[in-house]
């Protein structure tokens, strides 16, 4: 240390800068051990300029080899740019050295280690810990919560686009017949599920599921199916299937928890890497709500099976989609739901499975 | 250490000084695989402490006058922090689920908050920043930050990007002339010409950008009109130079606005820091290029895309590198004698652990 002569009580840790507390004024010094305490004295001199018991003194963890700071009581400070010297010191007086997490961080084989620990561990949180914390949020939901989001929703949408059904009486009583009796079939029981009839405005053909088992059927999807109320049906079966594996709460629930984690090592990848993570993690939003999809019209098949209806009533409206909106196009990964052509070949295959005749692609 | 000795004695003499970047890939390169692995470990948590040692790793190896940067906020505070905003925003979430009526209310209150929690952020990180044993400290209110930010990016949202250069100018004085070191000041008016100057290349190049997407959808139009009057009519194999056009403008047009965005962002930066003056005598000054800023940014981005992340480290270091080299100060009189006058005031010293963090960003 610059061959000053020390004493011999005198250990000398490093050198470096003094400043008094809060100021910038700077006193060149070196760092030493004199009688149990450890003491700032300015080079060339001996009175200590500051000085404590160890346990007394803060000196800051080591990052990297950025300078060490040691604050004593009376707010002054001790700066350095050995960090070699601080922690021999730290090591001697059983202090554990540069500790743990930087001995973790050197740059040395054993990194290896720690990459394939990051990337086997990333790739398990994303496989099983975001799905087993989807289950967990689910599973302590209190069921007032989904309540209330269909409630908003409902009134939200009534307000803005629906208006009251104009069906005739006795085409809603076929319709409602129907649907009573496929939903005695799920296990929550056909009270878990109230079907509400309204005129869609600007959305036209379209049914859906709210969370709490509030489903919605618009007047156009009713017309487009001409007489076939087996198809309504079926398509009602779908969205009790959606209800029962309640895709939306998990849905919503995986999104945030992606966003989230993403959110949380933003800083250590960048903003621009972040974005390209959000929009690849919004494509695998809208692959898992392709794979809902075909869970829904799985579920519909066999609820329709257990009423004793054809399982397959919901191919028909697929069918009559691609008549009627020409939907020829097959799965693509941009898209939310299957490709038709490839949902109604899904249905009927799986139909086939369920009533005993052996899988078609075995044949 | 050798760099003690070299860095140490660098001009105490007044004039231009520029700031020297130390960090190391190789060195960082630990610091970072142990944060994401901790971070993932403990599904996010760590990212607070993971926050502080990146940032006392960059702040500790930013070097002016042979003397670094600090960062000291504290692991747990950013968390608290974090938990805070992330508990306001839920129970927000929850009174607008309970009560229909307040459904605009969590955005409303978001809309309000946010220029708050921007200036608690701002001053959050100045005051957990020092040099030379001297904290920084940040005295703009939640007015100037809605001004700054909200009015501002609103009127260059809704003039086409026209008035972008006056937002980034009053963001500029907002952040540079509320900044304060030591009770003394530091004062920003970057004029509206130079920016201009820089926003008119970025312009073009956006141009650019727009018009070749307009060719792309020229050469399309034969296929594009027949689509949106009849749907469905396109064969898949039709649909196959559709989907590519579509793909191509996606790229083009994230390409453009990205070197658009890099281009302005460099030449906002060299003409703001320019523009400022401490305690109305020293001048700082940027000169980065502008096509060399990009160039750094885009290819950090495509290498660290292609290495899975694992060149983040060294990305994030030649950034700094680049852009902190080419940062500098001229003093005015003696060095010395200016940081021997310096004390901390009042305010910044020690609040910091009543502060939190608010929205974090970057300073
Ligand atoms: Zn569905």
């Amino acid at each position: 240390m610059k061959g000053s002569i020390l004493a011999s009580d005198n250990a000398a840790i490093a050198a470096g800068e003094w400043h008094p507390a809060g100021s910038s004024r700077s006193v060149e010094a070196r760092l030493i051990e004199r009688a149990g305490e450890i003491a700032a004295v300015p080079v060339g001199g001996e009175k200590p300029l500051a000085g404590a018991g160890l346990s007394w003194v803060e000196i800051s963890g080591r990052v990297g080899s950025i300078p060490r700071r040691v604050t004593f009581p009376d707010g002054s400070i001790f700066e350095t740019w050995d960090n070699d010297g601080v922690d021999r010191y730290l090591a001697m007086r059983g202090k554990g050295g540069a500790g743990l997490v930087h001995w973790l961080e050197q740059f040395r084989l054993r990194l290896i280690v720690i990459v394939l620990l990051a990337f086997v561990l990333g790739g398990a949180v994303y496989r099983w810990g975001v799905p087993l914390l989807v289950e967990v949020a689910i599973a302590t939901t209190p069921p007032i919560v989904p309540q209330l989001m269909a409630k908003g929703t409902l009134e939200a949408l009534d307000q803005t686009t629906f208006s009251p059904t104009k069906l005739p009486d006795d085409r809603r009583k076929d319709i409602a017949d129907g649907f009573a009796r496929i939903a005695a079939q799920s296990p929550r029981g056909a009270g878990a599920y109230t079907l509400n009839f309204r005129d869609g405005g600007l959305i036209g053909p379209n049914a859906f599921a709210l969370p709490d088992g509030t489903l919605v059927i618009t007047d156009q999807l009713v017309t487009m199916a001409g007489g076939d109320t087996e198809m309504v049906v079926g398509v009602l079966a779908h969205e009790i299937g959606h209800v029962e594996l309640e895709h939306s709460l998990r849905q919503f629930y995986r999104a945030a928890g992606m966003t989230g984690l993403i959110m949380l090592i933003a800083g250590d990848v960048g903003s621009a890497v972040e974005d390209v993570l959000v929009q690849g993690g919004g494509l695998l939003a809208l692959s898992y709500s392709r794979s809902a999809e075909a869970e829904a019209d799985r579920r519909s098949v066999e609820l329709m099976a257990k009423a004793g209806y054809d399982p397959t009533a919901i191919a028909r409206f697929f069918a009559l989609l691609e008549e009627k909106l020409g939907d020829k196009s097959n799965t693509n990964i941009l898209s939310t739901h299957p490709g038709t052509p490839q949902r109604k070949k899904d249905i009927i295959d799986y139909s086939r499975i369920i009533s005993g005749q052996s899988d078609p692609d075995l044949q | 250490m050798s760099f003690a000795e070299s860095a140490r004695p660098a001009g105490q003499a007044g004039g231009f000084h520029r700031i020297v970047f130390t960090g190391k890939a190789s060195e960082y390169f630990g610091i970072w695989i142990v944060n994401v692995l901790l971070t993932i470990v403990t599904l996010g948590i760590y990212s607070a402490w993971a926050k502080v040692r990146r940032n006392r790793y960059f702040f500790g190896n930013t070097v002016l006058l042979g003397r670094s940067f600090e960062y000291h906020a504290k692991g747990l505070q950013i968390l608290i922090g974090r938990l805070i905003v992330l508990g306001g925003f839920v129970v927000l979430n929850i009174i607008a689920a309970l009560v229909p009526i307040l459904v605009l209310l969590p955005t409303l209150v978001v809309l309000i908050a946010l220029p708050w929690l921007v200036a608690k952020g701002l001053r959050f990180s100045a005051r957990v920043t020092s040099y030379r044993n001297v904290r920084f400290d940040f005295v703009g209110g939640a007015g100037g930050a809605f001004k700054a930010f909200i009015l501002g990016s609103l009127l260059a949202v809704i003039t086409i990007g026209i008035l972008t250069p006056l937002a980034s100018r009053w963001v500029a004085r907002y952040v540079g002339s509320n900044l304060r070191y030591g009770g003394k000041a530091f004062e920003t008016d970057p004029k509206l010409g130079p920016l201009y100057k820089s926003w008119l290349l970025s312009f073009l190049i956006a141009l650019v950008g727009l018009g070749i997407i307009a060719l792309l959808v020229l050469m399309n139009l034969s296929l594009i009109l027949p689509m949106i009057e009849t749907p469905g009519l396109l064969t898949p194999e039709q649909q196959i130079p559709l989907i590519f056009s579509a793909v191509i403008g996606y790229i083009v047009l994230f390409a453009t606005f990205g070197i658009a965005g890099l281009f302005y962002k460099a030449g906002v930066r060299n003409v703001t820091w320019s523009a400022t003056t401490f305690d109305g005598q020293h001048q700082l000054m940027s000169d980065v290029s502008r096509t060399r800023y990009t160039w750094i940014a885009i290819s950090n981005v495509i290498v660290t895309i292609l290495t899975l992340g694992l060149m983040r480290p060294w990305a994030a270091v030649r950034m700094a590198r680049y852009t902190w080299e080419h940062t500098g100060i001229t003093f005015t009189g003696d060095v010395g004698e200016l940081f021997n006058r310096i004390e901390a005031q009042g305010s910044a010293v020690g609040s910091e652990f009543m502060d939190f963090e608010g929205f974090d960003f970057g300073f």
